[in-house]
């Protein structure tokens, strides 16, 4: 009995007394915002990265297009997040003081290389035939991916698009480092406040577990869904 | 009304075509055969420039298509293609497989296109999985759909690359009736199969294709009962 009121002490500093909720739903927020600013911006670059990778594709020989799309992604994959990040708020966009607007560009452009990965993989997995059926009645390319490849190409992409805003939810808890107040950055504060690191963070990770397994499961529905309608 | 002259075509270093020459007139059914690998597919994929050729010309209705400044899209138009494992529109209804050329390309409206598909629908009977999707077909129905998506540009030329090959037993023949009702419609066809029986009944012209060339043309009677080289008569043992 005891054990459970000190508990429930513990509980009530960290969340209920001064409102102090509030704050981590503030946290929470600028997590949101950032995840899903970052995700749009992510998916214009993703999108605009695997069609200039895929203009080696005919021939087989790299293009312009294709060689900056490769090095783009190489230096993205090949860098940790919080080190761009850094770079970003320090260096290439020292002038801007609006934490948010660096921190989604900076994920929008680090996601981007993963969603080309993406796109790219979704586009090459539908079956040549449909390609070539295409343009032997007389589409040209644009007709063709515009009516057959992309359509069938967006049911491959949706899916691991949306396991990747998943990842960029989590990815966002490196965004103190740019003085944000995420939802990680409020909770490990509060700890110094409180005196209790405990219960604030095990809170935070249990409102990310709760909202990314929301999300896991709507994500679940949607490609059951999609597999449906692939056999009409 | 196509004519090919000393058509190459190499993949890297593998030499599949090696000159191939060849006349095809108006309402000519050409049947191709020949062993696995001598370059049967590719010929045919050459003459709609799926595959681009790396030597000779291709032309068609006294055009020279294998010019760099050629209109490939609109060459396209005018010679269907119909393919081993069918290559329908998955995320399209039967309907809108056979009428979305016709419609895109500015060819007819989008009633008069339905229309137009419709009585073609009917004419290999299955004007009743107009609505349907192609997963719910069998093969010989995707394939006799495939035809009739072909049609709907009213090509002048028809190229099948073994249109049963991909099938059951079963459904051979209603494919291969399809092919027949075309030939007898005046259509000129090109055909890779191998289908002795489709070639001697149908094919006005037989072609046997080695290594990369054609090594013998003959009208079918003469081809079947009295072939002159030795690989086409060791071939002809093979499959007869
Ligand atoms: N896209 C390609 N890239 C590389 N090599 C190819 C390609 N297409 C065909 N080839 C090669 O060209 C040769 C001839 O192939 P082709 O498909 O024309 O033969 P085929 O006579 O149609 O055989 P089959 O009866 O098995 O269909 C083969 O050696 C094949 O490996
Ligand atoms: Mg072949």
């Amino acid at each position: 009995m005891e054990w459970f009121e000190s508990v429930w002490r513990h509980i009530d500093a960290a969340f209920i007394e001064k409102d102090r909720w509030r704050i981590y739903l503030n946290g929470l927020g600028v997590t949101m915002q950032v995840a899903i600013f970052a995700a749009v911006l992510g998916i214009v670059i993703g999108t605009l990265i695997a069609f200039m990778k895929l203009s080696a594709r005919d021939n087989g020989k790299p293009t312009v297009l294709s060689r900056i799309a490769n090095i783009y992604i190489d230096i993205i994959r090949g860098t940790p997040s919080v080190l761009q990040l850094l770079i970003m708020w320090f260096v290439v966009l020292k002038s801007c003081h609006n934490g948010i607007l660096v921190a989604s560009i900076t994920f929008g452009i680090n996601s981007g290389a993963y969603v080309a990965e993406i796109v790219r993989a979704g586009i090459l997995a539908v079956d040549k035939g449909q390609t070539e059926a295409g343009r032997s009645l007389g589409l040209n390319q644009v007709q063709t991916m515009r009516y057959i490849v992309l359509p069938q190409a967006f049911k491959n992409i949706l899916p691991p698009l949306g396991n990747e805003f998943i990842v960029l939810i989590k990815e966002t808890a490196i965004v103190g480092y740019v003085s944000l107040s995420d939802l990680t950055r409020v909770s490990n504060q509060m700890t110094s406040t409180l005196f209790d690191a405990f219960t604030p963070l095990i809170g935070a990770a249990l409102i990310y577990f709760v909202i990314i397994k929301i999300l896991t499961i709507l994500l679940g529905m949607l490609e059951r869904r999609l597999r449906r309608s692939d056999n009409h | 009304m196509i004519i090919i002259k000393e058509l190459h075509k190499k993949f890297g270093g593998n030499h599949v075509l090696r000159g191939v020459n060849y006349h095809i007139h108006p309402g000519e059914k050409i049947v191709v055969v020949g062993p696995s690998g001598s370059g049967k597919s590719t010929f045919l994929r050459c003459l709609n420039l799926l595959e681009r050729p790396t030597g000779g010309e291709i032309w068609f209705d006294g055009q020279n298509i294998t010019a760099p400044k050629a209109d490939i899209n609109e060459i396209r138009r005018h010679m269907g293609m119909v393919f081993q494992h069918f290559n329908l529109f998955n995320n399209l209804t039967i309907l809108q497989n056979i009428t979305l050329a016709p419609v895109k390309l500015k060819l007819m409206g989008e009633e008069e296109a339905k229309e137009s598909a419709m009585k073609l629908l009917q004419r290999v009977g299955l004007s009743e999985k107009a609505d349907a999707y192609p997963a719910s077909l069998s093969g010989g129905q995707k394939q006799r759909i495939a035809i009739v998506r072909s049609l709907a540009m009213n090509p002048k030329v028809m190229l099948f690359d073994e249109p049963t090959s991909a099938l059951d037993p079963e459904m051979v023949g209603e494919v291969l009736e399809v092919m027949k009702e075309l030939a007898e419609s005046g259509m000129t066809m090109v055909v890779v199969t191998h289908e002795m029986g489709f070639a001697r009944e149908v094919g006005t012209k037989v072609v046997f294709m080695d290594e990369g060339n054609i090594m013998e043309e003959n009208d079918p009677r003469e081809f079947f009962n009295n072939p002159k080289c030795p690989r086409l008569q060791e071939f002809l043992s093979k499959v007869l």
